[in-house]
Order: structure tokens, then sequence, then C-alpha cells
């Protein structure tokens, strides 16, 4: 029976060893069976109570040689986890997205927009007033624009100053005697745009305080704005202005004469 | 930043000093991507100046007569060049808080609504 006990607790200390190397601190004094075993002692007195019966539990206040678990861990698990750890460092970095061209168009429709190209010099988009409005949509907020107006709106990605723009979310367009409402869009009305600058806005300062918590933060915010200019809106008759300036010249020659 | 059609900074200065560490990443901005920085810039008048013993910074002079000095000290190229584009990237105004989103001169095109207009 002492035989058997003893070899019993022989082959539960070697199943405890073989499955649990990395966690074990106390070492079995396994006399050669268990090859990490530092001591030998020479008298193998299994009945004497300096042996201790481990359980197969653990537990979490187990003194765990940190250092010693990491280093077998990633030699281990090296080529399963290499690429997660990679993601892991690269989230922490400022992550660039490379955009292709056709993403960079199809998430510009998205929001509400397409980009032309840039403004030559000889284009002529300024125009004078008209009497006609839209009512556009540019992410998530809607404008009420006209020709010549200025429109602050969150930073456009995929566009540079001085280039022309075409929104294509609108969703009603106006004029002295007619109007056309969209469900919910528009499809044939365009509006023309430029981009005039890409600027920051002031800072704002968010202030956190839980009173008597000692407790109180500072956050400086910035906010990327984008500002456009509409030139033109498209899909609705226009009414037809009288020109001032030809009558004027025309009364100057008579006057002169 | 251009206003209907014209670029609204007119010139940038790049002070720096060619002993300070603080310098370094604008010695590197000014030897990698300063030259591409001109060349995509035709209109713009950069100039490079040498500023012993000082901290370097971005100076920037607008159409509307408006300064405005960005500090770059320790920063990377990168991040000066990033300075650099939004100094060319904004008009020279003052940097307020926005009254509004929609700036315009005609707020109404069938007319304001008053408590007498008939639909």
């Amino acid at each position: 029976m002492a035989n058997r006990r003893c070899i019993q607790t022989l082959a539960q200390q070697l199943y405890k060893s073989l499955q649990h190397l990395r966690t074990l601190t106390y070492i079995p004094n396994l006399p050669k069976l268990n090859p990490k075993s530092h001591h030998m002692f020479p008298n193998a007195n299994f009945n004497s109570p300096l042996i201790h019966f481990t359980t197969y539990r653990h537990y979490s206040s187990d003194q765990h040689d940190n250092s010693d678990v990491s280093k077998d861990d990633d030699s281990e698990y090296d080529d399963d986890d290499d690429d997660v750890m990679e993601n892991n460092n690269v989230a922490s970095c400022v992550v660039k997205k490379e955009y292709s061209p056709e993403e960079q168009e199809t998430e510009a429709a998205a929001i509400g927009y397409k980009v032309i190209g840039q403004l030559q010099r000889s284009d002529r988009v300024f125009k004078a007033y008209e009497p006609v409005f839209a009512v556009i949509q540019i992410g998530a907020h809607q404008f009420k624009v006209s020709n010549g107006d200025c429109i602050y709106t969150e930073k456009l990605k995929f566009c540079e100053v001085n280039d022309k723009l075409i929104l294509n979310k609108v969703l009603m367009l106006g004029s002295k005697a007619q109007m056309m409402i969209g469900r919910s869009v528009l499809p044939e009305a365009a509006v023309h745009a430029v981009v005039e600058e890409h600027a920051l806005d002031a800072k704002v300062i968010i202030f956190k305080k839980k009173r008597r918590k000692n407790y109180r933060r500072t956050k400086g915010h910035r906010q990327e704005l984008t500002k456009l200019r509409i030139t033109d809106i498209q899909g609705i008759e226009k009414p037809e202005m009288p020109m001032p300036t030809p009558a004027k010249k025309v009364e100057k020659a008579a006057v002169t004469a | 930043m251009s206003q209907r059609g014209v670029w609204q900074l007119q010139k940038l200065i790049v002070s720096y000093c060619n002993w300070g560490g603080s310098s370094r990443g604008v010695r590197a901005f000014m030897e990698s991507e300063l030259p591409s920085f001109k060349e995509a810039n035709p209109q713009l008048e950069v100039v490079t100046e040498l500023n012993r013993g000082q901290h370097p910074y971005l100076k920037g002079l607008y159409k509307n007569k408006n300064e405005r000095v960005v500090s770059v000290m320790n920063m990377t190229p990168e991040e000066v060049q990033l300075c650099a584009t939004r100094l060319r990237n904004s008009l020279g105004r003052k940097v307020v808080k926005l009254k509004t989103r929609h700036v315009t001169k005609h707020p109404s095109v069938q007319g304001t609504w008053t408590t007498s207009t008939q639909i």
C-alpha cells in the first residue's frame, strides 16, 4: 500500500511537472525522474513530511516568474501572434490610410461632393449674385446656399485649396418664381463650389471638474475646417437680370459725343 | 488659402539655427522637403534665415498684412512640413471663434418671412 501510494504520488508529480513546466515554481524533489530538479537528495525519503503533495489547483496568487513566462510565451507563440503584435503597435501610432483613387471618389461621393480639378487662372467662375438658392447636404450638415456664399464645413479629405468641387447632394432648389423639392435628393441638380481654405478653428478648452473630489482636467481642441465658396447653382431656371453696366457705358458715350 | 483664386500667403520665412538641437528637424526639412514645397507653390516666396542661438520658427506674411509666427522647436521634418502646409492653406484672418458657418450677403431669395407673409 505504501509502495502504491509512493508510485501514485510520483506519477502525480510527473504529470504535473510535465503539464505545467513554466508555472512551476516549486520543483518537486524527484530523484532522476524529473530532469528539472536541481536538488538531488541522497536519501529520497518519500515518507518524510518535507515532500509536499501539491494539488493541481492554480491560484492567481501563485508567484509567477513573469520574465521567464513572457520570454517563453514569446518564443512559443511568435509565429501566430506576430501580426497581432504588429497591429497593436501600428494602431498606437498615427495610422494614415492610403486611399486609392476609386476609394477616394466613393468616400467623397458618400460625403456629398466630387472634385473636378484645380481652378485655372482663365476660369471665370466668380459670377455676380443670382437670386437662386439651393439646400445642400455635406456630411451631416445642411446649408441653404446661394451664389457667392461662403460655407465652413468639416475638413474635406480629398481636395486641396483652389479645387473646384461639385456638390451633388441637393435637397431643394428655389428661385423667385419656382421651387423644386427633392425626394430626398434632386437627381439633376448640381452646385459648383471652390475650396478657399483649410484652416484650424480657434482653440476651445475642454475643462472637466468634479467638485470636492480632487478631479480637474484641461484639454485643448482645434477643429479642422474647410471654407467653400459657392459659385454656381445648376438645375433650375434662373430669372434674367437686366445688365446695369452696358446702360452706363451707353450714357457716357452719349455724354461725350 | 486663396480668396477668389488669389493666394493669400505672400512670403514664408524659415528661421533656423545651424548649431542648436531644437533646429534639427527644421534643418532636415530644409534639406529633404523644402525644395519640393517650393516647387509645389511657385507663387510663394520662401526665404531661409539663419538665426543663431534662437529657436526655429516659421513666419508667414499674408496679403492682409497679417503675420503668423509658428514655432517649430523640436519638431520632426514631417511635422514642420505640416505646419508649413497649414500656413499656406489658411487665409490671413485672425483666429477667432466663428460666429456662423454660413457667411452670405444675400440671406433671402424669395423675401424674408414676416408675420404678414402669405404663401
